[in-house]
């Protein structure tokens, strides 16, 4: 029996008539509708039957009368989507964070975007929108327009306190870290509970940087989305692009030519190098290791010209495209990656015999901000951090995609689930990183690098996959048969682990809140994607590509 | 009373102020190159040749600079700190032999070695003072920081400092220096590195810096700080450090003294410059190659490895006296 058949059996054997429909939508991926108030069942059918259950995210969509929900979740080998419809007019639906508590954030976001009301969820508060915005309002459903907003709405101070005013006595105080911090690379709010120097309680804000990608992407055309897409984050861009495409992709039934595949794999793995290197100089940044923070990022930067001289880019790369990718890989510029490479891989073996055995980065990283692997399991983290824990979760091998069915490579783990664990992850990824690119540049097939496709784009939906520097990212992309988009869900790595920031921090001391969060490597502006705010006036609005248009030419 | 122009001179220009504030520049611009060679870096390198003047246009470009003083701080204690805490530091800096006298043209007395360790002190509680007053939480939590270092390390480090000066069986800071006719570093070595040690957490230098731990508490003490004040707190840190250097050079390396053989008129302040900027490597270096430690375990290095040590290090010296002294037919 494939995993496919096993996973659909285990929940029709449990739902029986509820199970209103049940298909394989594409290899590894599942579609299951199941009758409105069942989807808690068949959750809790495959956390029995998988170990190794984690959820994706909760992708909400407009349907016009009712509202979709889509769970997605994934079972080890396959990625099952359990649907459920509610009634637009009373969208309550049962929680699924007592059984699966990683599904905090999903359903928050989920609140507050479509208004799906989860009965139990234990804080149902806004996520990236700001606490003043006004009740009633659900950007993501289709009859919303940012007229019906009301342009002005009064800007309040986001709270300085977790818990009641009674909770608040004694040694404990409440800080503020952010959304201005030296720490902090992008704008994010951490309100810390302190008990002297040690933390108590943490609860992250997000949507500081959020700028309305998921609703922009619905107002143009696929290929136009791409580029919107890639914008989402500087640092992984490649990750999204190639995500993106793949749903659309496997939504057209487009066969991508093998060259593709192959390219897409070397610049995916460029682009997970430099995010790598990056983030080693953050954690020497953040430990006030200055040294290693400048020699990393020396290192990146070689990366950094590879990743121009094959794409025309050195940041954001534009490389992918649906059907393919936009350039092809001269030879010449193949050779000098792999001298070049070669040269990272052993900068990678020194960092890590120096972070093995240098005694004041075991002190600050040893040991602090541990995160057992049955924890990681229950909140569903994703990447390094799963794999720090000791959780092999690997998109690249377990859902393989682009050419990384046919390269082999070695899923790095560590048990040890301490901040050290991370970023030793991370450093054994790096080396790996240049094997696989090694490969693929020796086994680079011939042939086109692109093909020709439409812009219409059959109705269906799909789920693209990734494994991001960062960790798995999810995009879910609906059509509806034209060119635009009807929905596109986007859940960036750093969601799903930044719930686990809350148990690595607790009992650890100030000074390691920094070096706890660089290990996770968080992304915020993956993370926040909607709207802009202009804070002073309390305006928020929508700009249309029209209006950027004008912009730019300085006609206001 | 007759106006003794030599004295002036002295004091004023050379060896005393003048010359500590050009080579207190010239060691913050040693330090920044050192530094970012290390680091893979250019440093400094437009101002001057090989930018050696950039401190002192940073130090300029400082004082020109708008004048803030926050909301609810502590108005006078923040006014007046950053200056007491500069001039502290040069008053003890003129009681250094640095051409073989000191800046008052004396041998200095017996036991201005603990003077100068007592305004050291007092320049960085004032320090703390002027951290605690600008009503910043960031400042407020730099500042403990220091008070918590500083109190732990100041005990090491004199008790280390003590070993030279049992050596040489005196506690004036030109009588240490003038009788090691072989560096004490070479005699007693341990201490020397342990003194070195100590200094680094006295200097708040990596690995010992976490009163002013950038990701965690912005700019420590100082972050409220601007102008004038940020220039001349700038500039007592550098002094700072320049004091370190010269007060182990002083005690360990033979101060203004050339290592075998008297050099002529004049060019002692070229052994004790060298013998600084040697010290100054040291702890740059040291600075380069490691992490940034939590205050806990700052303390906790202090009282359970530094203190113990010290006093371990101290009672070898106080044995091995008789055999050095006759070893080197010193004192």
């Amino acid at each position: 029996m494939s995993a496919e058949e096993e996973a659909m059996e285990a929940i029709s054997k449990r739902l029986g008539e509820r199970a209103q429909e049940c298909r394989i939508a594409a290899p590894r991926r599942i579609c299951v509708l199941v009758r409105c108030g069942s989807h808690r069942d068949a959750i809790s059918a495959l956390l029995e039957r998988f170990e190794f259950t984690t959820i994706s995210t909760i992708t909400g969509v407009d349907l016009g009368e009712d509202i979709e929900l889509n769970y997605h979740l994934w079972c080890g080998r396959t990625e099952v989507t359990v649907k459920t419809r509610l009634p637009k007019i009373r969208p309550d639906v049962e929680t699924v964070t007592d059984i699966l508590p990683g599904a905090a954030l999903y359903e928050r976001e989920a609140f507050e975007l479509l208004g799906v009301r989860f009965l139990g969820h234990p804080g149902l508060k806004r996520l990236v929108l700001p606490d003043s915005w006004p009740e009633g309002q659900y950007p993501l459903r289709r009859d919303w327009k940012p007229e019906i907003a009301g342009l002005e709405f009064p800007q309040e101070a986001d709270s300085v306190a977790i818990g009641a005013e009674g909770e608040n006595r004694g040694s404990t105080v409440n800080v503020v870290f952010g959304p201005q911090h030296p720490a902090l690379h992008e704008p994010e709010r951490f309100l810390f509970k302190l008990d002297g120097e040690i933390v108590v309680d943490v609860e992250p804000r997000l949507g500081y940087a959020h700028r309305g990608i998921e609703k922009g992407a619905e107002k143009l055309m696929f290929f136009q989305a791409t580029h919107l897409i890639e914008r989402i984050c500087g640092i992984c861009n490649v990750a999204h692009a190639t995500c993106f495409c793949q749903a659309v992709e496997s939504l057209g039934g487009i066969e991508v030519p093998p060259r593709a595949s192959y390219l897409r794999t070397i610049v995916h793995e460029l682009n997970r190098l430099h995010s790598h290197l990056l983030l080693l100089g953050v954690a020497g940044m953040e430990i006030g290791f200055e040294t290693l923070f400048q020699y990393s990022w020396r290192d990146r930067e070689m990366v950094l010209d590879l990743t121009e001289k094959a794409t025309g880019n050195r940041i954001m790369a534009e490389y992918n495209a649906i059907g393919g990718v936009r350039r092809d890989l001269d030879p010449i510029v193949g050779e000098e990656m792999k001298k070049v490479l070669s040269g990272i891989k052993r900068r990678a073996a020194f960092y890590k015999k120096l972070l093995g055995e240098d005694p004041t980065f075991g002190l600050r990283t040893r040991g602090i901000g541990v995160l057992k692997a049955a924890e990681a399991l229950r909140l569903s983290v994703v990447g390094p951090v799963a794999r720090g824990s000791g959780i092999k979760m690997d998109v690249r091998r377990h859902d393989p995609y682009a050419a990384y069915g046919e390269i082999p490579f070695e899923e790095v783990a560590y048990g040890e689930g301490d901040s050290w664990a991370r970023f030793m992850v991370r450093l054994d990824e790096i080396a790996q990183s240049v094997d696989i690119v090694n490969y693929a540049i020796e086994k680079l097939p011939s042939g086109p690098y692109r093909a020709r496709v439409p812009r219409r784009v059959p109705e269906g939906e799909a789920l693209g996959r990734v494994e991001a520097p960062r960790g798995e990212l999810v995009h879910y992309v609906k059509s509806d048969g034209t060119a635009y988009p009807q929905r596109v869900k986007v859940r960036s790595p750093t969601l799903a682990n930044i719930m686990s920031f809350r148990e690595m921090i607790r009992g650890c001391y100030v000074a390691d809140i920094p070096a706890v969060l660089a290990s996770l490597d968080p992304c915020f502006s993956c993370t926040d994607r909607m709207a802009f705010l202009d804070v002073k006036s309390g305006m928020k609005w929508f700009w249309s590509l029209e209006e950027i248009k004008r912009r730019r030419l300085g006609k206001p | 009373m007759i106006l003794d122009t030599r004295f002036f001179f002295r004091v004023l220009v050379f060896p005393g102020f003048l010359f500590l504030f050009s080579f207190t520049l010239f060691c913050d611009w040693f330090e920044r190159k050192v530094m970012a060679r290390m680091q893979n870096r250019m440093g400094p390198s437009y101002a001057g040749p090989f930018g050696i003047l950039q401190p002192f246009a940073d130090w300029v470009k400082l004082l020109t600079k708008e004048d803030i003083v926050p909301e609810g701080a502590g108005g006078l204690a923040l006014a007046i700190a950053p200056i007491i805490s500069f001039s502290l530091l040069v008053l003890s800096m003129l009681y250094f032999p640095l051409d073989g006298a000191n800046a008052f043209s004396n041998e200095g007395f017996e036991g201005d070695l603990l003077l100068v360790l007592a305004l050291v002190t007092f320049a960085n509680f004032l320090l703390f003072l002027l951290g605690w007053s600008s009503s910043n939480p960031y400042s407020g939590i730099g500042a403990v920081r220091i008070m918590t270092q500083f109190v732990g390390y100041d005990i090491p480090l004199t008790i280390l400092s003590l070993g030279p000066a049992f050596l040489a069986g005196s506690l004036s800071l030109s009588r240490i220096a003038s009788v090691q006719k072989v560096p004490f570093a070479l005699v007693i070595p341990w201490v020397f590195a342990f003194f070195l040690l100590a200094l680094q957490a006295e200097l708040e230098e990596d690995p010992f810096d976490t009163p002013h731990a950038e990701t965690e508490i912005a700019a420590g003490y100082w972050t409220e700080l601007t102008g004038r004040k940020l220039a001349f707190v700038r500039f007592s840190e550098d002094l700072q450090v320049v004091f370190g250097a010269v007060l182990a050079a002083d005690l360990f390396l033979g101060g203004p003294y050339g290592p075998a053989f008297e050099l002529g008129h004049g060019l002692p302040i070229v052994w004790f410059v060298l013998k600084a900027l040697f010290i100054i490597f040291m702890l740059e270096f040291v600075e380069a190659v490691c992490a940034r430690l939590r205050i806990d375990q700052v303390v906790r290095t202090n009282w359970k490895l530094m203190v113990p040590l010290s006093l371990l290090s101290l009672a070898l010296v106080t044995f091995c006296i008789p055999f050095v002294q006759s070893a080197t037919g010193g004192a």
